[in-house]
This record gives C-alpha cells, sequence and structure tokens, in this order.
C-alpha cells in the first residue's frame, strides 16, 4: 500500500491550480491507501471528497503528510466513533503543511538545487573544462563530460528527494496522528545551517577560481589584466546594486546587453576581449 | 537527420523533460544546464548547448518557485536558446539571449495553464460524488496540456531566429552580444554568491 502511494507521490503537483493547490495530486497519490481502508464504495468516495480540499506543501515533504493522514484515515476506519476520528485531521494536515512547505523550500529549493549547479561546475572544472566561463575557449571537451555534469547534480539532488520521499512516508505512517509527526525526522535547523555554510564556501570558491583563471589568462600587461579584472567585479557590483533596488538578474542582464549592443554595435567601439 | 526533424524532435524532448519541472518527478531533469547539453548534443553543438545552459541555469538561480510563484521555464529557455542557434542559425551570443527571454515569456503562459485547471476542482468532485473514482485522466489532460504546450512553444521561436539570421546585417549586433554574453558567467557567479550569503549571514 505505502510503496503504490510513494510511486503516486511523484505526480502530486500534477494538477497543480490555484483554487486547490495540490489537492487533486494528494487525493490521487493517498487513493490506494484508501481503497485499502475502506472497502465499502460510500464511506471510499466520503475520504476521496476530504482529501480534494485544498492543500499545498513543497512536494518532496508532502509523503511526510501522506503517511500521516493514511494512518488517520486508518484509525477512523477501525474506530466506533470516526467522526470524532477525523475531526483534528483537517488541522493536523494544514499545521504540518505549512511547516513542512517552509522546511522544504529552504532544504531543497533554496540550498540543494543551487548547490547541484555548483556540483556541476566543480565536475566540469576536474574535467579540465572551464568552457562555461571562457566564452572563446578553444578545444571541445566530451560530450560525456559535459553530460557529466548536470547529471552528477541530478543524481545526488534525486538521491536526496527521494529518500526523503520514502522515509517521510515511513515516518509519517509510523507516527501518524500527531500535528508534530515527522518534524523531529532529522534536525532540520542544523541540516538548513550547514548547507547555507557549504553552499557559501562553494560559491566564494567558484568565485575566486574564476577571478584567479581571468587573471592569469593570456600574456597581456597588467594593466589589461587590471581592466578585465575591474570589469568582471563591476558585473557584480551591478548586480548587487540591482538586487538591492529589489530588481532582479533580468534587470542586470537587460542592462549589460543594452550597455554592450550600444557601445559595440552602435559606436563600433572595439570590444575588450575578456579572456584569450 | 534535417534540420527540421531535429527541432522537431527537440521541441518533444523539451516538452517531456518539462514536466520533471513541476508536474512529475521533479528530478531536475528539466533544469536548463542538462537540457542544454543534450539538446546540443542532438543537434550537433554539445558545447555550445551546454554553455548556454549553464548560463541560463546560473541566472534562474535567482529564482525559486515558493508559494506557488512561477519562476522562469528553465526547460523552455534552454530550448529556445540552443535552437536559436542549431536551427535558426544565430550566434550562440544572441541565442542565449533569445532563450532567456524566451524563459521568462513562457511564466505568463504556465499560469494561464494552472488558472484553467482551477475550474476543474468543481468538476472533479461531482464525477467522485456520482461515484467514479478515476483521478489520474484529470492528471493525464493536465501533464498533456502542459507537455504540448511546451513543445510548441520552441518551434516558433525557432523560425523566428531562422528569419531573424537570414536579416541582412544582423551580424552587426554581434559584436555588442558577444561581449555581454561573455559578462553571462559573472552575472551568474554573483547570482550564487548572493543567493548563499545571504541564506549564510541570517538568522535563525
Amino acid at each position: 500500500m505505502l510503496f503504490k502511494v510513494f510511486i503516486r507521490s511523484f505526480f502530486i503537483q500534477a494538477g497543480w491550480n490555484y483554487e486547490r493547490f495540490q489537492s487533486l495530486g494528494f487525493a490521487f497519490s493517498l487513493m490506494p491507501a484508501l481503497r485499502k481502508i475502506y472497502p465499502d464504495p460510500e464511506r471510499l468516495k466520503a475520504a476521496v471528497l476530504r482529501h480534494l480540499d485544498i492543500f499545498n506543501t513543497q512536494p518532496y515533504m508532502a509523503s511526510f503528510i501522506l503517511g500521516n493522514i493514511a494512518r488517520m484515515e486508518e484509525r477512523a476506519s477501525a474506530s466506533a466513533d470516526p467522526a470524532a476520528e477525523l475531526k483534528s485531521m483537517p488541522g493536523v494536515k494544514q499545521a504540518l503543511a505549512s511547516s513542512f512547505a517552509s522546511i522544504g523550500d529552504r532544504v531543497f529549493w533554496g540550498r540543494l538545487k543551487p548547490m547541484t549547479v555548483q556540483l556541476c561546475l566543480l565536475v566540469w572544472t576536474l574535467g579540465g573544462f572551464y568552457g562555461w566561463l571562457f566564452t572563446g575557449q578553444p578545444g571541445r571537451p566530451s560530450t560525456a563530460l559535459l553530460l557529466a555534469g548536470p547529471l552528477s547534480g541530478i543524481v545526488l539532488y534525486s538521491a536526496a528527494a527521494v529518500y526523503c520521499r520514502w522515509r517521510g512516508l515511513a515516518r509519517g505512517y509510523a507516527c501518524g496522528g500527531a500535528s508534530s509527526c515527522g518534524l523531529d525526522f532529522i534536525d532540520w535547523g542544523k541540516l538548513i545551517k550547514r548547507l547555507s555554510a557549504a553552499g557559501f564556501g562553494m560559491s566564494m570558491a567558484i568565485a575566486l577560481f574564476a577571478f584567479g583563471l581571468l587573471a592569469a589568462s593570456g600574456s597581456c600587461p597588467g594593466r589589461v589584466v587590471l581592466l578585465k579584472v575591474a570589469v568582471a567585479a563591476s558585473v557584480l557590483a551591478l548586480h548587487r546594486v540591482t538586487r538591492a533596488y529589489g530588481r532582479s538578474v533580468f534587470f542586470a542582464a537587460g542592462i549589460v546587453f543594452a550597455v554592450s549592443l550600444v557601445l559595440f554595435s552602435v559606436f563600433e567601439l572595439r570590444p575588450l576581449t575578456l579572456y584569450l | 537527420m534535417t534540420t527540421v526533424l531535429r527541432t522537431i524532435l527537440s521541441s518533444a524532448f523539451t516538452g517531456l523533460l518539462g514536466l520533471d519541472s513541476v508536474q512529475a518527478g521533479q528530478f531536475l531533469l528539466s533544469r536548463p544546464a542538462f537540457v542544454g547539453t543534450l539538446l546540443g548534443w542532438l543537434n550537433g553543438c554539445a558545447l555550445e548547448g551546454a554553455r548556454i545552459g549553464i548560463l541560463l541555469e546560473l541566472l534562474y538561480v535567482d529564482f525559486i518557485p515558493v508559494g506557488g510563484v512561477v519562476p522562469p521555464n528553465g526547460a523552455a529557455a534552454a530550448a529556445a536558446g540552443v535552437l536559436a542557434h542549431a536551427a535558426g542559425g544565430l550566434a550562440p551570443s544572441l541565442a542565449f539571449f533569445i532563450g532567456l527571454a524566451a524563459g521568462r515569456a513562457y511564466a505568463p503562459l504556465e499560469m494561464r495553464l494552472r488558472a484553467a485547471r482551477s475550474s476543474w476542482s468543481r468538476r472533479v468532485e461531482e464525477q467522485v460524488r456520482a461515484g467514479d473514482l478515476n483521478l489520474s485522466r484529470w492528471l493525464s489532460s493536465a501533464m498533456l496540456a502542459e507537455s504540448s504546450a511546451l513543445a510548441a512553444y520552441s518551434l516558433p521561436g525557432t523560425a523566428a531566429a531562422a528569419a531573424l539570421a537570414a536579416v541582412p546585417g544582423v551580424g552587426l549586433l554581434y559584436p555588442g552580444t558577444d561581449f555581454a554574453y561573455s559578462l553571462m558567467p559573472w552575472l551568474g557567479i554573483s547570482g550564487l554568491y548572493f543567493r548563499f550569503r545571504t541564506q549564510a549571514y541570517k538568522k535563525g
């Protein structure tokens, strides 16, 4: 039963909409459990309708709630007074959805996902490919190396996501009924802090490495190297300023694009070759 | 394989991989670094595909899909960028900026598709009340619509890129776009830096 719910949970967002968010996917994922718990068609129908109500959380963390609710439905089905058992269900579901959304957004979207980009760059760098940085780099890295970069991140990230989905489901089922069920699965606060520190360290290393390569590129006189470093640093400063004014990266990219076009395409100035 | 066939195949792949971003799996198969490299490889320019993809990914790090926010679509961006170069014949630098804009422009379309599904809730309830508990057909319809929309999205863009490449004097744009493109890694690095800096110094 739990395995079927686990497989279906990969589609929890398939019917996402602005009225009830993940409700359709939640009911779909829970269906194997509900079918087993309620052999009576009328009670099954009522249970499905219960779970078509508004629901939204971080998709990987939804498993904790699916397991919990499956256990609550099981208890209600076996109870002499199902209404009393079901009374607390919407509250538990809502409380957990908010808590797990906050945790999942921070762990997966905010930390692990950007870290897969860093991992991709690390794999490419270890393979001797800096082509993402050197737009005019000669030489052709193998397709296997190019694919290995993003795939390494996909494999690691997916392993974490699938682990969280499966263990979350089992944990939720084990402690079902409690509104804090699964929140103590691991020390989320410590994990978030460690991921932030690791990500920041990697970002610093990438920035220093990139500036190092820029400074060492070609056999230019010192002042040209300084100019190149200054141009690159000015892009970072531009991004910082646009962020401070609440603008997205598109705004900064647009400024770079427009200024470059005006200087080098309209006024036909001789472009500075940044690398080679 | 002809360019047209490769373009159609690439669009179909994009539509399928794009499902991974929200609707199915969410294994990050729809990330631009992967889609860009894969489509680049399919179209004989893996290196440019990988470069366009990773730069798009670095810039898109700025956006996270929390609370129902629809971020720019990375798969649409990578497909538009790689196909504008590989099939449209534009320089990678201009193709990259076309991809960047295409990913952003896809977000409102994605929002409309999600909004269109809002009316389903009551119909699903009516169906369940009538005793039909088959919810999978609603989910399949949603995935088919999203996948088709994404697959179709890159085709007119590629045609427009090919038309633009044929415009006399388009080469005059390239010194400017090449320079702007060479600065994009730095914008991406700063995106990564600021994303983690804010988190590392956040209290609580």
